[in-house]
């Protein structure tokens, strides 16, 4: 900035110089004519006819000092490429340096980018909280009716608050029948977010109220879908699930829901105050808010807390209260809260990359100058001056930085659609990720910045007569430098390798526990059933269920409302279970999972019971209530005492269950997280447990015939019913997609980065080894043998990686406890780990050293001597 | 272009070899042409600046800040050793160009 005005201020003296310049010529003119006998007015009048314009002669001016000044550029340019003809190896080296480091940051940044630092599509998004209470029961925070509308009388925080029902799937009447996401919102939802509908209204407080007319707002997307984009579209009526609704808008092109969620229409949420406060009803929101001005996330916290106090006070069972929190964070935090570790550690991963690239660029420029410090000074004795010197030289590294930028954003690209091929679909926000002008800006900075820093040191060394008789020794504080260089790179390529080993191991963890289950040769095939009568939907289940067992080659199947290893499933308090002739649990278990299954679902998974008995089919219509308990629940109710056979209170529905054997656990949470305990009930004949349920097949046919079955079988009942058919091995494979993605990609930014440490290195000791070419000599001339050489060199480049080595084990240590989060069953402090990048970084560096010193073993004394 | 090199060519010669007999300042040159020319040739006062700032971006003269007689501050060009070169080189082959283009007119 400073230098900016400095420029631009010289501009202006130029300016007025050049004017002065002029307007004394015009001065002195007048006088002329004057002594010559004109009048003062005459004069000036002829000395101004004489002269023309001086507007146009500044001009004419200002052009010829820009001509002269392209003209050296173009004189630069021209030269700084005869340079790069003349020693192509260094212009590779560093321009693949430069694409390598600046392609893997540039590429990462425009996959983070969107996730990090691009702006939400709201209205000041940075202002937007999402608000709730965090409690076991869902990773989320959420709100419920009741204290929803408390808060929204009493809270003095946010200048809104406003909540929305988690988003359903309904059917849509007309135009064309199908199931869409609608999402039922309060009618503040869209001022909160600070967007309006591109046509049409907004909803009113009036929409809002219970049993008021249905009116629907329409996303862009089903606007254009199903009305072909008719702005005539308002008014018009449609059937949401048997009701009818009138289209009020369409939304903007660029919604979507602060929770990242689909939404085909918006509907207004009709919030029933007397339904939300009914003893026992449970409203379940999600609550979003815009901070009041001036206001922090911390504030607003802190100013919320009375009222959560006195809501869990009141409202919460005692044994529950110390595991329900209060959650206000930043919409964005809520988008990204899986990945946003992982994307930081990425950007951190290729920031050091970059710095290890840019370091080599500097090892190469300064080795470069020292070469090219007699052509500089030959140059200066022939009378170019210091600033052209200079100029010469920042025109040469600018071209450098141009042509690695180039490269970067090639190699940017490519990474780029690498990581979009291989990357799990549902990556929040990678759809976003692209190649835009503020990446390349981000490019071009880093490409410049690196090159014109690092370029600018040999610069403004003032050559001298020593340099022109390349006789200069005294090379101390530059070889220091370079030294240090290399030290740092080693240091930074020891921590990547640390970080990338370690998640390499948390990977492997990952893909080698036990899930519980068998995930071979099984499909599932899931479905949710429309809304409509529950009696109508338990006999469609039923119907469905036989003709799904019927299919021929479906082997084993089974029917549940979840299954594992993922997926949203019941969960209940751990403290409400009661077990017959037992004090009461104890009151802080956390929660407790369950899942209604048919019989035979343990055979069809794969899952071992380890005592009692399975469910029987003949038990479907007793009108009892088996249960059976996972493993983990039952050391915990039961300790080492035998289960099978005890009575167990579900207070769901007031009555006592049998238990009737214990089953193995299965990971039920994802792969990383440990899930809750579970117990599992039989699937009554009559009984809905849920609208969502999943059929699973343990089967010897091939998945696509299967699939293909199941879709007749399930069409031929409903055709409407959308079924989503996968086989288990798919799944399990869909939730090691990111983690693999992310050892992957860091591994390789680690052995780039080793790569780029050893180039490093290598070119260190190379420079070394040629600069003492005749110590060398003289050394071998006295008697050293090569082998005293090469440990010689050896030794130089041994002492500046362990120095670089201790410094990374220490950078290691304080780092990888950052990523401790997206480690499976690996402490970050993992010796192996740290020792694998320890011995990577060793070998390559003794690699890189031993090339130069047999060189330097190889040195003929006789040679060497009259080198100079 | 070709033309136009070989005016300002000219342009330039006559710069240079007025500056060899000393630093001038524009108006000087401008006023040591016309005298020297006995009025034949009159210098375009406009462009006469432009082509100063050229020679001396390329180093063919030199300009400095100096007080005329009448004490005013004015800009004074003066001849650079490669300045001095170039008039040489140039009045060499202008005269050889002269005297062709007189012997040619000459002819009868």
């Amino acid at each position: 900035m400073k230098r900016l005005l400095q420029s631009l201020l010289r501009k202006f003296r130029r300016e007025a110089e050049w004017s002065e310049e002029l307007q004394a010529h015009l001065e002195m003119r007048t006088e002329w004519h004057r002594e010559h006998g004109l009048t003062p007015a005459d004069a000036r009048a002829a000395a101004r006819r004489q002269f023309g314009s001086e507007l146009a002669a500044l001009e004419a001016l200002r052009s010829v000092h820009v001509r002269a000044w392209l003209e050296s550029l173009w004189q630069d340019a021209r030269q700084s490429l005869r340079g790069f003809r003349r020693s192509p190896g260094f212009t590779a080296v560093a321009v693949a340096t430069l694409a390598v480091g600046i392609g893997a940051s540039t590429g990462v940044f425009s996959i983070v980018d969107p996730l990090l630092f691009r702006s939400l599509p709201y209205y000041r998004g940075d202002r937007l909280v999402s608000v709730g209470f965090l409690a076991p029961l869902d990773v989320n925070e959420f709100q419920l009716g009741a204290p929803h509308l408390d808060w929204q009388r009493r809270q003095t925080v946010f200048q809104y608050l406003t909540s929305m029902r988690p988003g359903y799937r309904c059917d849509l009447g007309s135009p064309t029948p199908q199931r869409i996401f609608c999402i039922a919102v309060e009618s503040n939802f869209l001022k909160t977010l600070g967007i309006s509908p591109m046509i049409g209204r907004d909803f009113t407080a009036d929409d809002d109220r219970p049993r008021a007319p249905l009116v629907a707002l329409l996303s862009s997307g089903l606007w254009k879908r199903e009305f072909g984009g008719d702005q005539n579209v308002l008014g018009k009526g449609i059937d949401v699930d048997g009701e009818p609704a009138r289209i009020i808008g369409v939304l903007p092109n660029s919604f979507e829901m602060p929770q990242l969620g689909d939404a085909d229409l918006l509907l207004p949420e009709q919030l029933d105050e007397a339904v939300a406060r009914a003893p026992g009803a449970t409203v379940f929101l999600r609550s979003f808010a815009r901070l009041r001005d001036g206001l922090t996330i911390q504030q607003a916290r802190g100013g919320l807390r009375p009222l959560f106090d006195e809501y869990v006070q009141h409202e919460v069972p005692a044994q529950l209260r110390s595991e329900v929190r209060l959650v206000v964070r930043s919409v964005r935090d809520r988008q990204i809260q899986d990945v946003k570790l992982a994307s930081w550690m990425l950007f951190g991963a290729v920031q050091a990359l970059l710095l290890l690239a840019c370091a080599n660029v500097a090892n190469l420029l300064l080795a470069r100058s020292a070469v090219r410090r007699k052509e500089l000074a030959l140059r200066a004795a022939i009378g170019a001056g210091r600033g052209r010197l200079i100029r010469q030289l920042l025109t040469e590294n600018l071209m450098l930085g141009l042509l690695g930028g180039a490269a970067g954003c090639a190699v940017a690209w490519a990474l780029l659609h690498m990581f979009i091929a291989i990357s799990p679909a549902g990556i929040v926000r990678l759809a976003e990720a692209k190649i835009d002008l503020r990446i390349l800006a981000f490019a071009l900075a880093v490409s410049l910045l690196s090159t014109l820093v690092f370029g600018l040191a040999p610069a403004l060394e003032r050559p001298n007569a020593e340099d022109l008789a390349g006789w200069r020794y005294a090379e101390s504080s530059r070889t220091f430098f370079r030294k240090l260089l290399v030290a740092t790179q080693v240091a930074i390529s020891l921590v990547l390798l640390t970080g990338a080993s370690l998640l390499l191991k948390s990977w492997r963890n990952l893909e080698a526990q036990p899930l519980g289950f068998e995930r071979e040769h099984l499909v599932t095939a899931s479905f949710t059933l429309r809304n409509q009568e529950p009696k109508i939907q338990a006999v469609l289940l039923r119907e469905l269920e036989t003709r799904l067992r019927e299919i021929p080659g479906g082997g084993v199947v089974a029917l549940a409302d979840s299954i594992p290893p993922s997926g949203a499933m019941h969960a209940r308090p751990y403290s409400n279970m009661r077990i017959a002739g037992r004090p009461p649990v104890a009151t802080n278990g956390g929660m407790v999972a369950f899942r209604w299954v048919t019989p035979e679902y343990f055979r069809a998974m794969g899952i071992r019971i380890l005592s009692g008995r399975a469910f029987q089919e003949s038990e479907r219509a007793s009108g009892e209530s088996p249960m059976i308990l996972s493993e983990s629940l039952a050391r915990k109710l039961f300790g080492n005492e035998n289960p099978v056979g005890r009575q167990i209170e579900l207070s769901a529905d007031g009555r006592w269950s049998k238990v009737v054997g214990v089953a193995a656990d299965v990971k039920n949470a994802g792969l990383v997280e440990e899930g809750d305990p579970e117990y599992y009930r039989l699937r009554m004949n009559d009984s809905l447990p849920d609208r969502t349920n999943v059929a699973v097949f343990r089967t010897s046919l091939d998945p696509e015939t299967l699939t293909r079955w199941i879709r007749h079988e399930v069409a031929a009942l409903d055709p409407s019913l959308p079924v989503t058919v996968q086989t288990m091995d798919a799944r399990v494979e869909h939730l090691m997609e990111r983690p693999r993605l992310v050892s992957v990609l860091v591994g390789l930014f680690a052995l780039m980065g080793l790569l780029l440490a050893a180039v490093g290195i290598y070119g260190v000791i190379s420079f070394l080894v040629a600069q003492r070419t005749r110590e060398i000599g003289v050394r071998m001339a006295i008697g050293a043998t090569p082998r005293d050489i090469a440990l010689l060199i050896q030794k130089h480049a041994g002492l500046w990686t362990a120095a670089g080595a201790i410094a990374g084990v220490a950078g290691s240590m304080a780092l990888t406890r950052l990523v401790r989060g997206l480690l499976f069953e690996v402490s970050p402090s993992d010796p192996w780990s740290l020792l694998a990048g320890l011995g990577a970084v060793m070998i390559a560096a003794a690699l890189a050293a031993w090339v130069p010193s047999r060189r330097a073993a190889k040195v003929d004394p006789a040679i060497a001597l009259r080198s100079e | 272009m070709k033309r136009a090199d070989h005016l300002q060519g000219s342009l330039d010669l006559l710069i240079l070899k007025t500056l060899n007999n000393g630093a001038n300042h524009g108006f000087g040159i401008t006023l040591h042409v016309q005298t020297v020319s006995e009025g034949l040739l009159r210098m375009e006062e406009g462009s006469l600046y432009p082509a100063l700032h050229r020679l001396e971006r390329s180093g063919l003269i030199k300009g400095e800040w100096r007080k005329t007689e009448n004490a005013r501050r004015a800009r004074f060009y003066s001849l650079t050793a490669e300045g001095r070169r170039r008039l040489a080189m140039t009045e060499r082959s202008w005269s050889d160009v002269a005297r062709g283009i007189q012997k040619v007119l000459e002819f009868v």
